[in-house]
């Protein structure tokens, strides 16, 4: 499926980038190549662009240049995502436990 | 030794990771810092002396990747290549290692003497990760020194290592990558075809060339396809091409960075040790609040507007107490000086003229301070991607949202900040937005009019309300441009979002001393240059006739029978009535009442118009010209400018908002056009937008002054 198709808090893996040439460059400086695990942490107050996080980055994306990433969907095990439950339940900011 | 030795250090990097706050805690220089990608845009060079070496330092911008496609990142490579610094210092992000070290391995590549700085320690140990030097050392071969630039740490251990690096005491092993077979036999057999080219020349660094030809690098093409190799060369990357699609389904450029990516991927597991993290940190935290899909528009706003409202409330107090300082200095210096001109260039040209606009300090410092804030917490880059939709409809960019911010207060970093963009017709619409974001200069022409025409609490809305106009006028403009001349294909939009950080309270103290020693030194030089020669242009040539009518009635007054106060108020008002014909038939009133009958219709007479040209040079003048020229045969003895325009005639509240309309819309300051024509590259575009704008400002101003003289 399309890294577009995620909705937000799925997880990801890549498997090709096929965007057009100087994007698909960027998107691979930035570590989006094959194998590259990815989360979609929410989508912008219109819709677009999308908001990703991988290798503890945050990147931003707009749709579609999100549909030329393919990927293959994972099981969500650990998010990202802040949530207000986390939060209410003692969450330590950032700090290891 | 008494002989200095040079050595020039090259800072490259990652965008955002430190390297012009390293280049100023090296150099005391005063680089732009911010906390998003892309601040720096051309190198900069300074240096410093350090134990008997003199050593240069070059800031670079941040870039990605060395097949770079942004203007501002061929900079990076360009420099490296052609200018060959002695010791190439890699600034790396600790916190944000695993992207860092993609350029890391690229500049291994290119076979430099190589250091790399390991930059925000203090972050790295706040987050309690652990980095084993020692094995990443081995991996890249070239030595790593942890620093924190904002911090001062590790400084001296880095200069240290650049003196051995470029004596060659220490030895950069120059590891190389192995990539994937097919991958190394396409560069082994390209590399042998360009060895064979005698013309390349024995320097060039033949492998590093045949990767970049395989990742089908433009710069790289254009440098070998001169060579009658390029046939052979040619076709042996087609081959590749084919062997890599049938082995690993892709094309050589995609392989070739996934083989890095595996590599340092490895590094990081081997070296580097997070803790077993809490899930979300608090920019995470921060982030789900505002870049919220229900509030992360009104939060944008919010910002936006708490901005202005700084600006506004806060520095409306300290602009009164400037001014009645101003008023307090003119009437004490007044009785001092002669009578006549040398009086008359003191308290009607200096002291009004240039003191109208620095009562304006206070809400320029904030105005900066509020913006800087901005660019220093990392807040921009996610407005950015909260309104990109918005901007996207009207043929712009969220990141034409960065430039246009940067716009609010000067336009020539706004304009000069758009080389972030690589699409040219996003980046020269992005451009012709920015003079519609009303910049520092024009804020004192608001501050004085809204003020004077409008209560306290409206003041501000009014101001609000010419802001978002020149917001709408120029998304407008942007929006003719791309669907007319500018259309093609648009920007990606693929960005980091950087972590927010704190900006340092002496970084904030400091850019605010800055600022206020700019404007300070702005209105000692180029306004008080503009006023003495209005001033003179105002006051010259002195009509005869009026002099001796001047005369005669001060003769006739003194000879009558009346009392001496009224006597007095005779002969004050005789002067002014004088002081206003002699203005008539000056230099400036002759040619502004020539320009008169173009602006009328806006509400304007000739000595608003004399303004207006006048502040070309730069906006602050309309306010100091006004102070000049209205101050000329002034009967009341307040001095505070905003009070003489509420009693002359020519102004209403009419007038002040079409002037507002005016001054917010037409052509920017020379220095602004200037910079613009260096960006865009020609005149001829310069000078039609020039027109352009002028004619917007015009019937803007019309509806104003019309519907104003409707409804108020
Ligand atoms: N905590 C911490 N922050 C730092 C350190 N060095 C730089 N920063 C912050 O990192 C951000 C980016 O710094 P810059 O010096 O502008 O980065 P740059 O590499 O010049 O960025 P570009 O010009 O965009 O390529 C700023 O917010 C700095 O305050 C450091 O040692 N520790
Ligand atoms: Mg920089």
């Amino acid at each position: 499926m399309k890294l577009s198709e995620l909705k937000a808090g799925e997880r990801g893996q890549v498997t090709a980038v096929a965007s057009e040439p100087v994007i698909r460059r960027r998107l691979m400086d930035l570590g989006l190549v094959r194998g590259t695990e990815l989360e979609v942490l929410r989508f912008a107050p219109l819709g677009d662009p999308i908001e990703i996080s991988c290798k503890g980055l945050l990147l931003t994306l707009r749709r579609n240049e999100a549909e030329g990433i393919a990927v293959d969907k994972l099981e969500v095990v650990e998010s990202r995502q802040a949530s207000w439950a986390s939060l209410l339940r003692g969450h330590r900011f950032g700090k290891s436990a | 030794m008494s002989t200095q030795k040079n050595i020039t250090v090259a800072l490259a990097g990652n965008p955002n990771a430190g390297k012009s706050s390293l280049f100023n805690a090296l150099t005391g220089a005063h680089q732009r810092v911010g906390n998003f990608p892309g601040v720096t845009i051309e190198k900069h060079e300074g240096y410093l002396d350090y134990k008997n070496y003199r050593i240069t330092v070059v800031d670079l911008p941040g870039t990605y990747s060395l097949t770079p496609y942004s203007p501002e990142e061929i900079v990076t490579r360009r420099f490296i290549i052609d200018e060959k610094p002695d010791v190439v210092v890699n600034v790396v992000e600790g916190t944000n290692l695993e992207r860092n070290l993609m350029l890391t391995v690229q500049l291994m590549e290119m076979e430099v003497d190589l250091l790399v700085a390991l930059n925000m320690m203090d972050e790295v140990e706040e987050k309690g990760i652990s980095i084993d030097l020692d094995q990443l050392e081995q991996l890249f071969g070239s030595h790593i020194v942890p620093i924190s630039a904002r911090n001062r740490k590790g400084l001296d251990d880095l200069l240290d290592h650049v003196i051995s690096v470029s004596e060659g005491r220490i030895e950069i092993r120059k590891n190389k990558i192995t990539f994937s077979p097919e991958v190394e036999k396409a560069i082994d057999k390209i590399a042998a075809l360009l060895s064979h080219e005698r013309e390349l020349g024995a320097g060039a660094n033949y492998r590093w060339l045949a990767i970049k030809l395989l990742e089908n690098d433009r710069e790289a093409y254009t440098e070998v396809q001169k060579y009658p190799v390029w046939v052979k060369i040619e076709l042996a990357l087609q081959e590749a091409i084919k062997e890599c699609e049938r082995l690993h389904s892709t094309d050589p450029e995609a392989l070739i960075t996934e083989d890095r990516h595996a590599f340092v991927h490895g590094a990081m597991q081997e070296c580097v040790r997070k803790p077993k993290a809490t899930r979300a940190s608090v920019s995470d935290y921060i982030d789900a609040v505002v870049l919220n899909r229900v509030l992360g528009l009104p939060v944008f706003f919010l910002v936006v507007w708490a901005i202005f409202q700084l600006t506004f409330t806060l520095g409306k107090p300290l602009m009164l107490a400037l001014e009645f300082v101003f008023d307090l200095l003119s009437k004490s210096v007044a009785p001092l000086l002669p009578e006549g001109m040398v009086r008359s260039i003191f308290v009607d040209g200096v002291i009004s003229g240039v003191g109208s606009v620095v009562v304006f300090l206070p809400n320029i410092v904030l105005l900066f301070m509020g913006l800087s804030f901005l660019e220093a917490s990392g807040y921009m880059a996610r407005a950015a991607f909260v309104i990109d939709k918005v901007m996207h409809r009207f043929g712009l960019h969220g990141k034409s949202f960065i430039p246009m911010i940067t716009g609010f207060g000067c336009s020539i970093p706004a304009i000069m900040a758009t080389r972030t963009m690589k699409s040219r017709s996003d980046r020269l619409a992005t451009i012709m937005t920015i003079p519609f974001m009303s910049c520092g200069a024009k804020l004192p022409v608001y501050v004085l009019l809204a003020g004077a025409f409008f209560p306290p609490a409206m003041a501000a809305n009014v101001m609000f309300g010419i802001y978002l106009l020149g917001i709408v006028v120029g998304l407008w403009t942007a929006r003719l441009l791309k669907s007319t001349v500018l259309k093609s294909d648009s920007e990606p939009f693929v960005m980091e979002l950087p972590p927010y950080r704190w900006p340092t309270f002496s970084s904030v103290i400091f850019q605010a001393r800055m600022k206020a020693v700019m404007y300070l030194k702005k209105a000692g030089t180029l306004i008080l240059g503009a006023v003495i020669l209005i001033w003179v242009a105002s006051n010259f040539p002195r009509s005869q006739a009026l002099d001796t009518e001047l005369a005669n009635g001060k003769a006739r007054i003194e000879a009558s029978s009346v009392a001496p106060e009224l006597k007095a108020e005779q002969l004050q008002k005789l002067e002014a009535r004088i002081e206003a014909r002699q203005l008539e038939y000056s230099i400036a009133g002759r040619s502004g009442k020539l320009l008169e009958p173009l602006i009328r219709p806006l509400g304007f007479d000739w000595r608003i118009g004399i303004s207006l040209v006048t502040g070309l040079a730069a906006k602050e003048v309309v306010v100091s010209t006004l102070g000049t020229i209205f101050s000329i045969g002034q009967t009341t003895d307040n001095t505070s400018l905003s009070a003489i325009l509420r009693s002359d005639p020519a102004f209403s509240k009419a007038t002040a908002l079409s002037l507002m309309v005016f001054v917010l819309l037409y052509i920017p300051c020379v220095a602004a056009v200037g910079v613009m024509k260096k960006e865009v590259g020609a005149w001829k575009p310069v000078l039609f937008y020039s027109a352009y704008v002028l004619a917007v400002a015009w019937v803007a101003s019309f509806i104003t002054y019309r519907l104003a003289l409707l409804w108020m």
